[in-house]
């Protein structure tokens, strides 16, 4: 029986300061959960974010900061031969916020 | 030929009427029901023991490897410990994997059971049927699912199945049909109701429950009047075995055709936050499901987390880069958060509910896996170690029951079989293991299971 999953996850962020605070997650596949911050387009980090509903990355480098709740989305095992994953990705879920240091 | 869910099973021995009942009946249902009722009917049951606990067994397909998820070795070797890190609990000292967030602040809960091994060989069926029926197997003698067990000697409450397995049965696993969910020499009576659906698909509905579509309520009612005419008829030439029948057959009609039932089987009916709370995946909404159905009178659920071990993602580590390729990624982002969620929300929900000390929850595998990553970062089949856990009914939780060496290759404390686990299992249920017996093969009482339980869960 292959995996199912209802619906697409949605969930509101927003800012308070440099920290970001999620609200729940609907319809919430129950995969990772995590943050993806990006300074000047880059991805710095993406830390989890099920345990918590907020995160402040602890970068103070000058920049344009992205903050984005992503969810892992299962299609299916397909690797690639170094192990990374072919057809199953993070897909963003929530609004984007930005801010700068 | 009878089927219960997608199984064939042998038709019973009035043949004549039976073979009417079965071309009315599944055309009537699009199953046979009335078959395994007939036998609970015919006296399989002691409803005057009743009064014991429930229990819900999460059983992880693939077995999740023990150093990666409930039994870390952080001080050990790169290639043993593995990649995560443990984090702490809201138990002092125990300590699990830190894709399990959620799980670590209800450790309370919790009894880690961490000094588990078998013998038999390392297929995934030898761990199932240790940890299903409790018993080493032997095809000339198949040994019942322990939710068949219960059934035999508990009975149903009310219309819905004392044992149901959900959302299917196990599948091909590698190494032969015998996985151990079966009713074996306890008859179909007691077959555990196999869902067969998958209740986070969006137009879910139970395959065992939905009549064809040409068959409405009302022909449904309509045959049933025709054949209580044609039992009317009958039953002056039949013996006693065809009254029981009938009792069976009306047990059919009701699961068929209560709504109290059909509403057991429906999730919509709970709120959407909850049903996020349990994750919208097939594990998820199986665990919500299991609620439910505890809820609603039935003693027994099995929730098996996947079916097979080959091409999809599921606990079997192997990483071998084909029809075995799960990884460490597979752990991180699907695996390990997709479990978190759902046995988190399970356990708060029946805690909520006030049902948490009324139904033992049981998260078991087949075995652990190879201490040491091989080749391609994976880990293999390892029966010497592994983990499991119990909490709800009188399991006394946040605590951790024997322990493994430095490497996760051996218990190294209070070394436990599998079929102590099940002793334990049936203990947590109330279910006094010196006093009641089960019809063994041919009808002779023998008792539950032939282990002590884990006297330190208690």
């Amino acid at each position: 029986m292959e995996q199912k999953f209802e619906g697409a996850p949605r969930a509101e962020i927003r800012l308070e300061g440099r920290r970001a605070v999620r609200g729940e997650v609907v319809n919430d596949w129950g995969s990772r959960l995590q943050w993806q911050i990006k300074r000047d387009g880059q991805v710095l980090a993406t830390p989890a974010a099920r345990a918590d509903t907020s995160y402040e990355h602890p970068d103070a480098t000058p920049g344009e900061y992205e903050v984005v709740l992503q969810m892992w989305q299962y299609v299916n095992y397909r690797k690639t031969p170094e192990g990374e994953f072919i057809d199953s990705k993070f897909v963003d879920i929530s609004n984007k916020l930005n801010y700068k240091v | 030929m009878l089927h219960i869910g997608r199984e064939r099973i042998p038709a019973c021995g009035d043949v004549t009427r039976r073979s009417f009942l079965t071309a009315g009946a599944a055309g009537l249902a699009g199953l046979s029901l009335p078959c395994r009722f007939s036998l609970e009917a015919a006296g399989a049951v002691d409803h005057s023991k009743a009064k014991i606990r429930n229990c819900i067994t999460i059983f992880l397909v693939g077995s999740p490897g023990h150093l990666d998820t409930w039994d870390m070795k952080p001080e050990a070797p790169d290639d043993v410990r593995g990649k995560f890190r443990p984090i702490d609990t809201n138990v002092p000292g125990v300590q699990i994997c830190e894709h399990f967030p959620l799980m670590a602040r209800i450790m309370d809960r919790v009894a880690l059971i961490r000094s588990l091994y078998h013998n038999s060989g390392a297929s995934h069926e030898n761990g199932q049927r240790w940890m299903m029926t409790g018993q080493d197997f032997n095809p000339n003698s198949v040994q019942p699912h322990s939710g068949s067990v219960v059934s035999r000697v508990f009975g149903p409450r009310g219309d819905l199945p004392a044992s149901i397995i959900l959302p299917g049965k196990i599948g091909n696993t590698g190494a032969g049909p015998y996985h151990g969910q079966t009713a074996a020499y306890l008859g179909s009576a007691h077959e555990p109701f196999v869902l067969g659906a998958d209740p986070a698909n969006g137009d879910f509905k139970v395959a065992n429950l939905t009549p064809p579509a040409d068959q409405d309520e009302l022909r449904i009612s309509a045959r049933r009047q025709l054949l209580g005419q044609i039992d009317a008829l009958q039953r002056r030439s039949e013996s006693k075995s065809t009254q029981d029948l009938d009792a069976s057959y009306a047990r059919a009609f009701n699961l068929l055709t209560s709504p109290a039932t059909k509403m057991a089987f429906e999730l919509q009916h709970e709120a959407d936050v909850l049903r996020d709370r349990y994750g919208r995946n097939t594990l998820g909404q199986s665990c919500l499901m299991a609620r439910r159905l505890i809820e609603a009178g039935s003693r027994y659920v099995t929730v098996n987390h996947f079916d097979t071990v080959f091409n999809l993602t599921c606990w079997d580590m192997h990483a071998d880069g084909g029809g075995l390729n799960n990884t460490y990624l597979d752990y991180e982002r699907h695996l390990c958060p997709q479990f978190d969620q759902a046995f988190s929300a399970l356990i708060l929900d029946l805690e909520q509910r006030g049902l948490l000390q009324e139904t033992v929850v049981a998260v078991l595998s087949e075995m652990g896996r190879t201490p040491k990553l091989n080749p391609r970062g994976g880990r293999d089949h390892y029966p010497p170690a592994w983990t499991n856990f119990l909490c709800g009914g009188n399991v006394r939780g946040g605590q951790v029951i024997g322990s493994t060496d430095k490497l996760g290759a051996a218990p190294h404390d209070y070394p436990i079989e599998p079929p102590r686990v099940l002793a334990s299992i049936y203990h947590g249920m109330g279910i006094d293991l010196e006093t009641t017996m089960m019809p063994g093969p041919g009808g002779r009482p023998i008792r539950f299971i032939e282990a002590e339980p884990i006297r330190e869960l208690f």
